[in-house]
């Protein structure tokens, strides 16, 4: 039996609903009011991290990041592990200083007792960790009221590609999230996501930025102390080879030869990219190779002007984004993101499996790296059988779209009154309950 | 200036440590990844080791280095939180809060779990239907009983006709021998969706995707050093090394690294 008040507290939505995609690397959040139209602009990026310097002796929480002018030998505690909140005194620091305090920026500061909260997570969460969440989020910040769900699902939410006039969630969709901690393949029915066939590969864009550091610091400079750095580069250079053949190619064309037989490189792929000295730059860039540097960099540098490091890149560029679609070539036994399309559809009766393959939308920051969704596409396009229609397409932003969805969501109060849970029924009912209430299909 | 170093890079080592390599196509598949599994190692077909394949310490030393690219977080540094933060304002919020535990210990927790209460039968039948706790792919033909829907589920779930969606492609270029009714998929059961729709979630390690099969292209090997192809094999610890200036290289630096 539901509490006495129940109907009451969730049908009196009070106006505003604090969206919220707690990501590894970024938080992605805005608040909503009802019958807003959200926009990507509502949404606010913000790190998920707390840093500390040991050159300026600074610690940075989430935002003031963006204040930092050396990035040089900068230490990241992360609060999210592997997508999911783990460490609840980062994460709690972070929120506050975000989103409660009067450090929170323009637009973000809420009370969370007049304030609900849409939070949204990564899929196979392990449920002692969505307790805590759960228990956290009602016992200590104190949200009027609460849905958990996993991120991806709401993108069902956004408008179908023709427009329609139903606010119904789309059909069929498979969404490709390919983010920072990993990349999920989440198929969804009206709104709804059939877990037995979500697929999970390893890779994700912190893993790149990992394995490209690991390069780096093994082919050139000790770079292991610089991830900030590396990622940057990696964002910089990289790009997907079109296809298998073509990483054959390039990687010829990118090889220094043998001993006695030294290739001329090919300096259409290899380019330098120039350190920033953290003093006169806090950016670096990248320009087209010059083997003269290069022989200059190893302690070589002009007696007069300025000292300038330069780290050359050849397949490093192709080999680092290869892994999403060949795990194994670093020993990761997991097919790529076609081939766990292709085992998360296997699940499902062919009439959906079909109707899935024409609505493909790839979110997450990797989809970003040049070349992505067109090798996606054409190493798709032979697993599928022939007859079927394939449509793959990107995420206008893809690193804020998961969170567009949940706002589209959040802005329809019919929709929210649904599965907001109010802080006096969890007072009353507790946290198994409310794990219970929002798990799928379990009782 | 960031922090950088130049790495030596010219060591000359004399001994001959590497081998050529004929690659016939070592395929990963059937190596397990859990260098712990040596019961699954055992046992695997394909009778013992051949030349291609991974010794127990190679796969300790991927397992490892996989593991150093998957991390979050550096448990050599500890980045305390800065100025004063708020008081814990329940036990459970206080307990929470205090934790100092990683990801993998939740998710060993997770796995202990499984292992003591089994779950109940799959509800989701299909050619991948996977449980909570099988990590692996197993047909299944369970069918469970039809589920009520959760009180969760957002939105309206309506059983719609999904209509099959086919190429425009003209008729002639079908395959005659294939009839309409076996190129256009069957309709959807409400029965089959309704079990889709309410399986219950897959654990984290039940999630991840398969090894690719085992028909498809062998894995391929690249230059421990400089990245390209790796037909060379170091004798010392099975890494591969596309030249004797890489085998240099790789001595000097990474050779038994990982291992
Ligand atoms: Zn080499
Ligand atoms: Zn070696």
């Amino acid at each position: 039996m539901p509490p006495k008040g129940w109907k009451k507290a969730s049908a009196a939505a009070p106006a505003k609903t604090l969206v919220l995609d707690n990501g590894a690397y970024t938080l992605k959040a805005g608040l909503v009011a009802a019958s807003a139209n959200p926009s990507y602009d509502d949404c606010h990026v913000l790190p998920n991290c707390i840093a500390r310097s040991v050159r300026d002796r600074r610690t940075y929480v989430s935002s003031e990041l963006y204040q930092c002018r050396d990035f040089g030998e900068l230490a990241f505690r992360r609060p999210v592990e592997k997508g999911f909140i783990v460490n609840w005194e980062a994460e709690k620091a972070i929120w506050e200083h975000e989103l409660l305090d009067e450090t929170a920026g323009e637009g973000l500061r809420c009370n969370p007792k007049d304030t609900n909260l849409l939070l949204m997570e990564k899929p196979n969460c392990p449920k002692e960790l969505q307790k805590n969440c759960d228990e956290i989020v009602f016992e200590q910040f104190e949200f009027r009221a609460y849905y958990r769900c996993v991120g991806p699902i709401l993108n069902a939410y956004h408008p179908p590609i023709p427009p329609s006039l139903s606010s119904l969630p789309q059909e069929c969709l498979l969404i490709i999230d390919t983010s920072y901690s990993d990349t999920t393949i989440l198929p969804l029915y009206s709104g709804q996501l059939i877990q037995a066939a979500v697929r999970r590969l390893t890779v994700g864009g912190k893993l790149l930025t990992n394995y490209l550091k690991e390069l780096a610091s093994l082919r050139h400079y000790n770079m292991m102390e610089e991830t900030y750095l590396l990622n940057e580069i990696k964002e910089a250079v990289s790009f997907v080879a079109p296809s298998a053949q073509q990483y054959t190619t390039d990687l010829e064309r990118t090889w220094k030869g043998r001993l006695g037989d030294k290739r001329a490189i090919d300096s259409s792929i290899v380019v330098d990219y120039v350190l920033p000295d953290y003093e006169g730059s806090i950016h670096g860039y990248a320009r087209p190779h010059d083997p003269v540097q290069s022989r200059m960099r190893r302690g070589l540098q002009p007696l007069q002007g300025p000292r300038e490091d330069v780290l050359p890149l050849g397949n490093e560029r192709f080999a680092v984004p290869e892994l999403l679609f060949r795990p194994t070539d670093i020993g990761i036994q997991e097919a790529g993101i076609p081939g766990a399309i292709m085992e998360s559809l296997s699940v499902l009766p062919e009439a959906m499996k079909a109707a899935m393959l024409t609505n493909i939308v790839v979110v997450g920051g990797n989809s970003l790296i040049p070349g992505f969704i067109e090798r996606l596409e054409s190493e798709l396009r032979p697993l599928v059988p022939t007859e079927y229609l394939l449509n793959v397409s990107k995420a206008e932003d893809p690193i804020k779209h998961n969170w567009l969805g949940a706002a589209r969501f959040a802005s329809q109060p019919e929709l929210l009154k649904e599965v907001l849970v109010s802080k006096a029924e969890y007072d009353e009912r507790g946290s198994t309950w409310l794990a219970k209430k929002f798990s799928w299909g379990e009782r | 200036m960031p922090h950088v170093e130049v790495l030596p890079n010219s060591a000359s080592v004399a001994a001959p440590g590497w081998t050529y390599v004929v690659d016939n196509g070592y395929d990963p598949s059937k190596i397990a990844i859990n260098p712990k599994d040596r019961k699954r190692a055992a046992t695997r077909p394909g009778g013992p080791r051949g030349e291609n394949e991974l010794s127990a310490r190679q796969q300790i030393a991927i397992a490892r280095r996989i593991a150093e690219l998957e991390r979050d977080n550096d448990p050599k540094q500890s980045i305390p939180v800065p100025g004063k933060s708020s008081v814990p304002k329940t036990q459970n919020a206080r307990r929470i809060i205090q934790y100092q535990r990683q990801i993998k210990h939740w998710l060993d927790d997770e796995i202990a779990q499984l292992q003591q209460a089994p779950p109940p039968p799959p509800r989701a039948a299909g050619p991948g239907a996977r449980t909570a706790a099988q990590p692996l792919r197993r047909a299944s033909t369970m069918t469970g009983p039809p589920p009520t829907p959760s009180e969760a589920t957002p939105g309206l779930v309506t059983p719609g006709i999904i209509t099959p969606v086919l190429g425009n492609r003209p008729a002639s270029d079908i395959d005659p021998l294939l009839s309409v009714d076996s190129s256009i998929p069957a309709p959807l059961r409400p029965a089959e969706l309704e079990a889709l729709l309410s399986a219950p979630p897959l654990s984290y390690a039940a999630s991840h995707a398969a090894p690719p099969p085992s028909g498809g292209p062998p894995q391929r090997q690249f230059c421990d050093n400089c990245g390209y192809w790796g037909k060379i094999k170091c004798l010392k610890c099975g890494a591969r090394i596309c030249g004797l200036e890489c085998k240099d290289a790789h001595e000097a630096t990474r050779c038994l690294k990982w291992a």
